[in-house]
């Protein structure tokens, strides 16, 4: 999809002014950024925005996430092993050394 | 036009000074001046053009030196209210909140948000936004990514042709050389592609601190805009009774509920809202009418206490 997200209040209301008049075009829209439908309209708007708004409008695409191609097992497992631990107030980093986990020094410098 | 080598535009008229209307070949004054006398009918925008020059200019002059355009109007330079309601005529559009907001300045009064607002305000003008451009970068990106496909493209279809030489006993120099300067081709337009990613990294670098400059701005003009916006309310507020009884005096208000006057106050027509507004304000400037409320130019100006140009 197509994000995009402005920064003044005029990129803003362009921006939502967009959204109101090609609802088919947006996948979603919160507050002052969209997700748009990949498409060459999406993309025609989007530059649009950009012409009007220079630096105040960035767009950028996104790619859904696929944790299975994303990252090793033993990071969605610690994902899920956290979730169901037994003390809520357990820190991640005091878990993940208990149990054997990646630490998240470790994960902050993996890069996907 | 009558003496007066004063040069144009100049701001230099008493408040107390009568005001000076003037075409080509008609000149009036006084605090209510009534344009109904000139055989020529004179276009009310274009004299409420002339009061918001103040005299400024010689106005029309697109218009041709003989064409009835030539309006110019001598007066005490006109506030910021007077852009709201300068001129009421049928058919008048008024933000009757910002306008009664404007009336309020007029008057000297003052919202504590003011300082705020100022300080806001100078933060905002000294806040600079880094140029941050990747579009040449990713350009350059996207040129060479196609670049090296074709390069690649061409060594294996080179690399191909070798193959199929040596296998059927052919030579095979020429073809190898081929291959050698397709190699190297690729070579090089990989490295562009390496370098080329580098500068859109660089880029894009410098692009997310410009965000961060244009995040905080923006966050300052929505700070601006409330604190405009809650300004606006207390300005409103203070005028709100007079205004409201500046409604009820209007004459030949479109009243709803039958002259009474227990309507909201903004839901008023237009052109009384304008007129209350221009009531409670303090004008220095001609106010330019052309509704018929008034029994004259003199009863209007007496009606807002204000100079009056009828038209």
């Amino acid at each position: 999809m197509l994000l995009v997200v402005t920064y003044s209040r005029a990129a803003r209301g362009s921006l939502r002014n967009v959204c109101r008049t090609h609802e088919e075009t947006v996948v979603r829209q919160f507050g002052r950024v969209a997700l748009l439908r990949e498409t060459a309209f999406a993309a025609f708007q989007a530059l649009r925005l950009r012409e009007k708004h220079g630096g105040d409008v960035q767009v950028e695409r996104t790619e859904p996430f696929n944790e299975f191609e994303a990252v090793d097992e033993e990071v969605r497992t610690a994902a899920r092993a956290y979730e169901e631990r037994d003390s809520p107030s357990l820190p991640y980093a005091a878990f993940a050394t208990r149990e054997g986990f990646p630490d998240p020094e470790a994960l902050r410098e993996r890069e996907l | 036009m009558n003496g007066a080598p004063t040069s144009g535009g100049e701001r230099a008229v008493p408040a107390d000074e009568p005001v000076v209307v003037e075409t080509p070949d008609r000149r009036l004054s006084g605090r209510a001046v009534d344009l109904g006398v000139f055989d020529v009918a004179v276009d009310p925008e274009e004299v409420a053009a002339a009061v918001r020059e103040e005299g400024g200019g010689d106005g029309g002059e697109s218009d041709g030196d003989a064409g009835p355009g030539a309006v110019t109007v001598r007066c005490p330079a006109p506030r910021s209210v007077h852009d709201r309601v300068g001129l009421v005529e049928p058919g008048t559009a008024l933000r009757v909140r910002t306008a009664l907001s404007a009336a309020a300045r007029s008057r000297g009064l003052s919202a504590p948000q003011d300082e705020e607002l100022a300080s806001v305000r100078a933060e905002l003008s000294e806040l600079t936004v880094p140029e941050a451009d990747t579009e040449t970068a990713r350009e350059r990106l996207a040129g060479t990514e196609s670049a090296v496909a074709k390069a690649r493209e061409r060594v294996a279809t080179v690399r191909g042709r070798v193959q199929a030489a040596r296998e059927a006993g052919r030579d095979a120099a020429d073809l190898r050389e081929e291959l050698a300067a397709a190699t190297r081709d690729l070579a090089e337009t990989e490295t562009e592609r390496a370098a080329a990613r580098e500068a859109l990294d660089r880029a894009e670098r410098r692009a997310r601190e410009a965000r961060d400059a244009r995040e905080r701005r923006r966050r300052l003009e929505d700070r601006a805009a409330n604190l405009k916006r809650a300004a606006r309310a207390h300005l409103v507020g203070e005028l709100r009774e007079a205004y409201a009884a500046a409604v009820s005096a209007v004459p030949g208000a479109d009243r709803d509920d039958g002259g009474g006057t227990n309507g909201d106050p903004f839901d008023v027509d237009p052109v009384s809202a304008a007129l209350a507004v221009g009531r409670v304000a303090d004008l220095r400037a001609p106010v330019v009418v052309t509704i018929d409320r008034f029994e004259g130019a003199a009863a209007a100006a007496d009606w807002l206490d204000a100079p009056v140009i009828r038209v």
